[in-house]
């Protein structure tokens, strides 16, 4: 059992890191974790039908908006990997698979929100220095340790069981939760704030608005804000073009 | 007229490290590190000093986020935009940002539609019809139907984006031409900027007013106002703490989170 256990924190971790330093390739989707799980525990065949079912359920769950859905792939590899242990139906994967993949969320997006951030203050730091190395290795850390962190969930889950993953979800309180989802909803702004600082200025904060009331009141995709966007520009140079040619006598011939 | 310096090996090192594009993700600056990671092969060739390394690495660790595979088109562009820097002393570097924010959402918005909306679907409807029966068949279709393409237009994204970036920069060595294509740019960067504050900023304050026969959420009353108000008090609120007051992120990201979890406990904040 406890061996099982490391293997499979091992799979998780290796996955994470294929997957995310290998150009999002996705072989953490369930289909792939269904295989290479099924591969590790010796029951190849339920493990890619198993996985098959998997990918298919978390199909629905595909992210709305800027909300992240729960981790397809630490539930989808406990999942099959107590429906081999336990011989039971793949449809009985998905009960088995969703609170660890609610907890694993949860991590996710304390790892992504927080701990992230942190690794940010130290890149920032070494390009103060000019130090790329540092950089390198800051990138490196903070991705291996997204890994590591998942591939330990996946471990101690598998060694405690279903239901204690189940129990665990339930302690954390429900409000502690609902405020994280609600500062995951804020943490942008900061990014857009250092952003805007090098761009904004109190004579082009108008198009800044421009854009915000286009999205708010359309809710258009962001390639159209940016076709509005290039023909907002183009008309805005024109305009500009041409004043300055009145001005400067009409001598033009840049184009 | 600009001598390249830059090696189709440089060009080929970036591509590999684009593969990390969202390896060092995170919800604050996105994918930035991963951008700068994805440089550093471009930058060292090209700067020697240390001053010239910190400024050009300062200016890649800015906010960034675009889909996966897309990233490489920013990254030729922004290291053809680097080479003509490192030789031109006049070259106003603070363009080689605004271009990169100006194009992340156009090829995001192309890119999603592809890689998730097309080959995504395509590779899970062929994998799964054979995984379902067990088939091995299956997982092995579905990794190569998306991934084949993916990496085919990684590669390709690269060199379509460093020769439009030369092209364009030689064409550009007018002065005035270049200050307007600039001013275009940042025009267009912060009209995308300000659409994505709006789409990614999220605040729903859930608490209650009555006025004796309605009962609707503070959210609702600001949305009827104006929808995404909410979203655009945040951003406010935010810049002039980080810009005016020049708070810390890390001070203002613990703040935020301490906020949510009152504001939660509180009923306030949902």
């Amino acid at each position: 059992m406890i061996g099982v256990a490391i293997l499979l924190g091992i799979t998780a971790f290796a996955l994470m890191v294929i997957e995310y330093a290998g150009g999002r390739n996705f072989i953490t989707q369930p289909i792939m974790v269904g295989f290479i799980v099924g591969l590790v525990m010796g029951d190849l065949k339920t493990g890619i039908i198993v996985g098959a079912t998997l990918e298919l359920a978390f199909l629905g769950a595909t992210s709305i908006g800027a909300v992240i859905p729960p981790d397809a792939m630490t539930g989808s590899l406990l999942g099959v990997a107590f429906v081999i242990n336990a011989g039971a139906s793949a449809e009985s994967a998905l009960v088995l698979a969703l609170p660890i993949a609610s907890l694993a969320l949860i991590f996710k997006n304390f790892y992504y929100g927080y701990i992230a951030s942190l690794f940010q203050r130290k890149a920032d730091r070494h390009a103060e220095e000019g130090n790329y190395k540092g950089i390198e290795r800051v990138h490196w850390m903070t991705g291996l340790g997204m890994a590591a962190m998942l591939g330990i969930l996946v471990m101690i889950s598998y060694a405690a069981g279903s239901n204690a993953m189940s129990a665990v979800l339930n302690a954390i309180p429900g409000f502690v939760q609902t405020g994280l989802n609600v500062a995951i909803g804020l943490l942008p702004a900061i990014g857009f704030s250092m952003l805007a600082r090098t761009m904004l200025s109190k004579s082009n904060v108008h198009i800044f608005l421009c854009g915000f009331a286009l999205v708010a009141y359309s809710k258009l995709p962001i390639l159209g804000v940016a076709i509005f966007g290039v023909v907002l520009a183009m008309i805005l140079v024109q305009a500009e073009k041409e004043k300055t040619t009145v001005m400067a006598g009409g001598d033009d011939d840049d184009f | 007229m600009m001598t390249s310096k830059l090696t189709k090996k440089d060009l080929n090192q970036s591509i590999a490290r684009s593969c990390g594009c969202s390896f060092s993700w995170g919800y604050e600056k996105q994918g930035n590190m991963a951008y700068a990671y994805a440089m550093i092969p471009i930058l060292k060739k090209l700067y020697t000093t240390k001053e010239k390394m910190a400024e050009a690495l300062k200016r890649h660790l800015a906010f960034y986020n675009v889909t996966n595979q897309c990233m490489t088109f920013n990254l030729g562009i922004s290291a053809a935009m680097e080479e003509e820097a490192s030789e031109n002393e006049e070259f106003d570097t603070s363009a080689i940002n605004q271009t990169k924010v100006a194009l992340m959402g156009p090829i995001s918005g192309i890119g999603d539609a592809f890689f998730w909306g097309t080959f995504k679907i395509i590779a899970t409807a062929v994998g799964t019809t054979f995984a379902l029966q067990g088939n091995i068949l299956g997982p092995i279709l579905f990794f190569l139907i998306y991934n084949i393409p993916a990496f085919a237009i990684r590669i390709g994204l690269m060199n379509a984006g460093y020769k439009f970036g030369t092209a364009f920069l030689s064409s550009a060595e007018n002065n005035q031409t270049m200050s307007r294509i600039l001013k275009g740019a940042t025009i267009l960067g912060l009209f995308v900027v300000g659409g994505m504050c709006a789409s990614l900023v999220n605040l729903n304050i859930v608490f209650q007013v009555s006025d004796g026969a309605n009962t609707q959420t503070i959210s609702d009353l600001l949305n009827s106002i104006m929808p995404c108000l909410t979203s655009l008090l945040v951003f406010a609120l935010t810049y002039f703490g980080i810009v005016v007051k020049k708070m810390k992120p890390l001070t203002m990201i613990i703040l935020m989170t301490l906020i949510s979890i009152v504001g939660a406990f509180f009923g306030i904040l949902g």
